[in-house]
């Protein structure tokens, strides 16, 4: 167990510096010096060179990517050029904004998918079945920038329910994290759903309903226990398509977080910021996998003994 | 990310599709598919004529889609424009069937070349084995770690706008998870009584490949390709909402959206329109995507 | 199945119970607005636009107020100025008992410090403070101080200019122009950067800069004039002109911008539900296509003037901007002093156009050039661009829409290389030299410009311009080198200025904007309720 668990961990690391060296390499070989850029007008050759040398770009191309990777190691990503602050403290105040978001998203993912997949399945092939599966399956083609506008429209313009836009209190998460979870509650209502069907067929479904536990008993107290594991698999999985998510809803929404600030360095050429964001995020994804990986073993007993 | 959980289900039920043994061939199983899902089977004419729509579009209206006609901005639906007219006054109609020539190839082409570089690797990586394998796989690792948005992102930022460089993008983000079904799919055909028999004869190994291995994974790849090609639809409409993707005047149903989406309260034909063409296309590649599976996978028969 | 049920609607009927109660009523006498881009700095030596914070922190010798649909300069930090007879000294006697936001009070030596400052860090805003005798050495870094800006005592002060400048007094009411506190620079390290480090003597100071998201300014107990009405200014960060849009509709901003929302929104909306909360102004500016005569087809006087008959210009202002805008055809924009109302310089006529290009030995899609665009512009200059790419396809001329991340396109520019783009200018102070000189002062300038203005003789012309004391003759001057470049050289196609519409809030009882139609506001100009 230990050993599979460190060779999961190794495996980890292996990654993360593949993604920082192809991310090095792709935002080097844009064109043209960032310097340049970041002067603006009345930039003259001295100060250009006198700032190249100050960023280092005027050292071999590997001095610069282990200085980089021994930069990154210590949490720090340089400068932003279009905002003027350290990356790290940027993305520090970001990262706090993602997390809400994304953890309010899985929350609503969970329980809505929860919700619906067991709806579905105890009524199977009813009327909720099939209007929930075809909503999951309308929520999944939607574009998400879509499922955000139509939330903001109805329940900020129409309802006045909530707040378009911003995070000033709580209630600014509950609509960025509907859309974004949106997607997911569509997958995990139907893998629910459909784990549901199977574990319903099993001996000790029955032996339990013998014993006289009620439908709903028989449900929550064996059932779900059992979809469990394939949902928290699921939503490792989709780790990193929340975090895509993320960058378009913080975009609609105008949430101060990782995926906005990817979005502002692209239109401003920012290559620390863009490289300091990318990175953190993927560095997040990675982490996530490793996580769930590991609470799967732990949960699991059958992997468990596998492993041993 | 509801791809990868198909992609998912096609690798551990590929495990079992050894038991049926290969006397299915591609024939029955379209037919079976005909006879048996009808949703499939609607899916694949909605797909057809979205293509016929595209290819046809100048026979199929009598404006052009960049044309602009100022006094007539955002006119509502009408005889003379169908589905209304948009911000500089084109036919919003016209401009739905010349969108779903560059929506349909930015579908379909990097799909195309991203299954072309996932199959070609994934066989590499699952029939050589060791290094090779290794190496591959953890460069599919590596790519399969970015959050697809922020790499295509990158690389839209990295290569400039234009459709070939939207194509290249979408095939760089998706070649990673092609490799690894195709690999896990080699990996079981290397093993089947008839291949190791045909190397115990002596076959040659590049006679394997193409007579044994990749005609085997053809059906895996039809399934991903219809999987495929409406994440691709997807991601470039999100990329086209962050202004990275297809530039105006030229139409793409990402950018329709996204340029109609400041007039969804006073003039909604503008986004309303190509998102509904996106989502009959995502749900119809969808549909027949798990038409195809379920005629190509023995678990799921019965 | 029951109890499932009942969860259910408890659920509903908590979340209906809470929710409502999202809005809380702002404290009295805060506004909120939205920007739609975040500022990269608070410090004016780095920046040409994002003027919210300086505006309103900091405070000039001069300000330009808005009066009667031109503009007035008033005292601010001065008291009192003569000129000398040739033109060239200016004597200034400072307010008294100034303090900045920090009690370090407001002397002479501070004025000076601020203009060498610019000087000194050579980055933006250097050009008024390079008219001063010994500008130039400053700024090489020959000299550490400002040979012409002489301290008399803490509140008299003399400049000589170069060349005598009639529009000096103007321009020191620029935001550029901003006066920083000598003492506390010395002291601070993230002047501009950190909120604690910038410090002014303005109505507000600010407390804070959350990047991305807001800042907020709150009210200057220290300020030396009288106390406005608007004590707190907290201004959000929204990226998207849509989202700012609803919220404005939602009730949750006092202030909307509707420079860059879509005509047709402003139509279909405000202008039906909110008609009595928009204010408007006048843009002081001009919008216009600059085309690079080093381009090989631009180059020819012909194919400009015939750019410039083959764009309906009408058409746009009448169907694009619905009429909120003014045509424009000079240079020299209306509402800036020596405006001459009298030319006009390209009629709409494609047929004639279509000539030109002819007799210039062009024909149908000879003349291919790229029209670069900044893809951050808003969409009514979108469409502007799409217009008049299809306009000069009609007379044959391929007009290739590019756009560019902002950066690029600024480097794109800025290298000279640029064929063919829209720009705009918004003046910054009620002088043509600000627009004449910035465009056409120097080769330097015209290049940075992507123009490449051959005619250097015109340009040592408009670098002289200024110097020209008699009010009469140099507005002649400056009627004459407008027509000359604009009606005989083509050298920009001058289209239309904008009218600036903005829309309060329930909250608010009246709001003057800056004189030009700045985005950027004073907050003093708010009344609230």
């Amino acid at each position: 167990m230990a050993r599979t668990l460190l060779k999961r961990i190794l495996q980890a690391i292996g990654v993360m510096l593949g993604v920082a060296l192809i991310l090095f390499i792709m935002l080097r070989i844009v064109p043209g010096n960032p310097v340049e850029t970041l002067m603006g007008e009345h930039a003259n050759q001295a100060t250009v060179d006198r700032m190249t040398a100050e960023l280092g770009l005027d050292q071999p191309i590997l001095v610069q990517f282990f200085r980089y990777i021994g930069d990154a190691f210590r949490g720090e990503f340089g400068t932003s050029y279009s905002l003027g602050k350290p990356v790290s403290q940027l993305m520090a105040a970001a990262f706090g904004n993602t997390l809400k978001l994304t953890v309010a998203a899985v929350l609503f993912a969970w329980c809505l998918g929860i919700f619906c997949g067991v709806f579905a399945a105890l009524r199977k092939d009813g009327i909720p079945d099939r209007l929930f599966m075809g909503f999951s399956l309308l929520g999944v083609s939607v574009p998400v920038f879509m499922v955000a506008m139509l939330l903001q429209y109805l329940f900020g313009y129409v309802l006045h329910w909530l707040p378009i836009s911003g995070t000033d209190s709580w209630k600014g998460y509950i609509l960025p994290a509907i859309a974004l979870g949106w997607n997911s509650a569509g997958s995990i209502a139907r893998l629910v759903r459909s784990t549901l069907l199977d574990v319903l067929q099993e001996d000790y479904i029955d032996t339990a309903r013998a014993k006289g536990l009620g439908q709903m008993g028989v449900i929550w107290r064996h059932a779900l226990r059992n979809t469990m594991l394939p949902v928290l698999t699921m939503m490792a999985m989709q780790f990193s398509g929340l975090l895509s998510g993320a960058v378009i809803t913080e975009t609609v929404f105008s949430i101060n977080g990782i995926g906005r600030l990817a979005v502002q360095a692209i239109s401003g050429r920012d290559i620390p910021l863009l490289q300091g964001t990318t990175l953190f995020a993927t560095m997040v994804v990675i982490f996530g996998n490793l996580l769930a990986d590991c609470l799967y073993s732990v949960l699991d007993p059958r992997i468990r003994k596998e492993a041993e | 990310m509801n791809r990868k959980k198909k992609i998912d289900q096609i690798v551990r039920t590929a495990g079992l599709e050894s038991q049926i043994g290969e006397a299915q061939t591609f024939g029955t199983m379209m037919r079976r598919m005909v006879r048996e899902n009808k949703l499939a089977v609607i899916s694949f004419g909605v797909i057809i004529l979205f293509v016929l729509a595209a290819v046809f579009a100048p026979l199929l209206t009598p404006y052009t889609y960049d044309e602009m006609d100022l006094a007539n901005r955002l006119a509502p639906p009408s005889a003379a424009h169908l589905l209304g007219t948009d911000e500089g006054g084109r036919d919003v109609f016209t401009r739905l069937l010349y969108g779903a020539r560059v929506s349909l190839l930015i579908g379909i082409v990097p799909t195309l070349l991203s299954m072309a570089i996932g199959a070609a690797l994934g066989i590499l990586a699952g029939f050589a084995g060791g290094k090779t394998d290794t190496v591959i796989m953890r460069i599919a690792d590596v790519m399969l770690a970015f959050p697809s948005i922020l790499l295509a992102m990158v690389l839209m930022y990295m290569l400039g706008d234009g459709l070939i460089n939207i194509f290249l993008t979408l095939s760089i983000v998706n070649w990673a998870s092609v490799a690894r079904v195709v690999r896990a799919e080699t990996l079981r055909l290397k093993e089947l009584e008839y291949v190791e028999a045909a190397r115990v004869t002596g076959v040659s190994r590049s006679k394997i490949l193409l007579r044994h291995i990749l005609p085997n994974c053809i059906p895996t790849l039809i399934v991903l390709f219809t999987l495929n090609v409406p994440s691709s639809i997807l991601t470039e409409s999100g990329l086209s909402f962050l202004g990275l993707g297809v530039q105006p005047p030229a139409a793409s149903w990402g950018l329709m959206v996204n340029q109609g989406r400041q007039y969804l309260y006073t003039a909604p034909w503008l986004s309303f329109a190509p998102c509904v063409a996106i989502m009959l296309t995502v749900l119809a590649f969808n549909f027949l995507g798990d038409g195809l599976r379920d005629v190509m996978d023995p678990h799921l028969q019965k | 199945m029951k109890k499932l049920t009942a969860i259910l609607t408890a659920l509903t009927l908590l979340l209906a119970f809470f929710v409502p109660a999202a809005f809380a009523e702002e404290e009295a006498g805060t506004m909120v607005t939205a920007v739609l881009y975040e500022i990269s700095t608070m410090d004016v030596a780095h920046t040409t636009d994002n003027y919210l914070i300086p505006m309103n922190v900091f405070e000039r010798l001069f300000e330009s107020r808005p009066e009667n649909g031109a503009s007035k300069i008033e005292n601010s930090l001065c008291t009192d100025y003569s000129v000398s007879e040739d033109g060239k000294t200016y004597n200034f006697t400072l307010k008294d008992g100034v303090v900045f936001s920090n009690g370090s009070a407001l002397t002479a030596s501070d004025v000076k410090y601020s203009f060498e400052r610019l000087l000194k860090i050579a980055d933006q805003n250097t050009d008024i403070p390079l008219e001063v005798v010994g500008g130039e050495a400053v700024m090489k870094g020959e000299a550490d101080s400002l040979e012409g800006f002489t301290v008399t005592d803490d509140t008299h002060f003399s400049v000589t200019l170069n060349n005598a400048n009639a529009g000096f007094v103007a321009e020191l009411s620029a935001p550029a122009m901003s006066i920083v506190d000598a003492e506390t620079m010395e002291q601070v390290k993230n002047f501009g950067v950190d909120p604690a480090d910038t410090i002014g003597t303005g109505p507000y100071i600010v407390t804070e800069w959350v990047a991305n998201d807001h800042y907020t300014l709150v009210y200057n107990p220290k300020y030396q004039g009288e106390e406005p009405s608007v004590k707190k200014l907290v201004v959000k960060v929204i990226p998207d002109a849509n989202t700012q849009n609803l919220m404005y509709q939602n009730g949750e901003l006092d202030l909307i911008d509707l420079k860059s929302m879509d005509t047709m929104i402003v139509e279909n909306t405000y202008k039906t539900q909110y008609a009595d909360k928009i204010v408007s102004t006048p843009d002081v500016g001009l919008t216009f296509i600059i085309m690079n005569e080093n381009n090989q087809y631009l180059k020819d006087v012909n194919v400009r003037k015939a750019v410039g008959m083959a764009i309906d210009i009408d058409s746009i202002i009448k169907n694009i901007f619905n009429g909120n805008a003014k045509r424009e055809y000079c240079l020299i924009p209306s509402g800036v002093w020596g405006h001459n109302n009298e030319q006009t310089s390209f009629p709409y006529d494609p047929d004639q156009a279509r000539k030109l290009l002819q007799e210039a030995g062009y024909k149908d899609g000879d003349i291919t050039f790229e029209f670069s665009m900044d893809s951050t512009t808003d969409s009514n200059t979108q469409l502007v661009y799409q217009f008049i790419s299809q306009e000069l396809k009609k007379i044959g001329i391929n007009a290739n829409i590019k756009a560019y991340d902002k950066a690029s396109y600024l480097a794109l520019r800025n290298s000279g290389e640029m064929d063919c783009f829209i720009a705009r200018w918004g003046m910054d102070y009620n002088d043509p030299a600000n627009i004449m000189f910035t465009f056409f002062g120097n080769a330097q300038n015209s290049a940075l410009r992507s123009e490449n203005y051959p005619n250097t003789e015109v340009m040592a012309r408009v670098a002289a311009a200024s110097a020209i004391v008699d009010d009469a003759e140099r507005e002649k001057e400056y009627q004459a080198l407008d027509e000359k470049i604009i009606v005989e050289d083509a050298a920009w196609v001058p289209m239309y200025s904008t009218l600036h519409l903005y829309c309060i809030g329930d909250r608010v009882q009246s709001f003057t904007p800056q004189w030009a139609g700045f985005t950027d506001f004073f907050a003093t100009d708010v009344v609230m309720k």
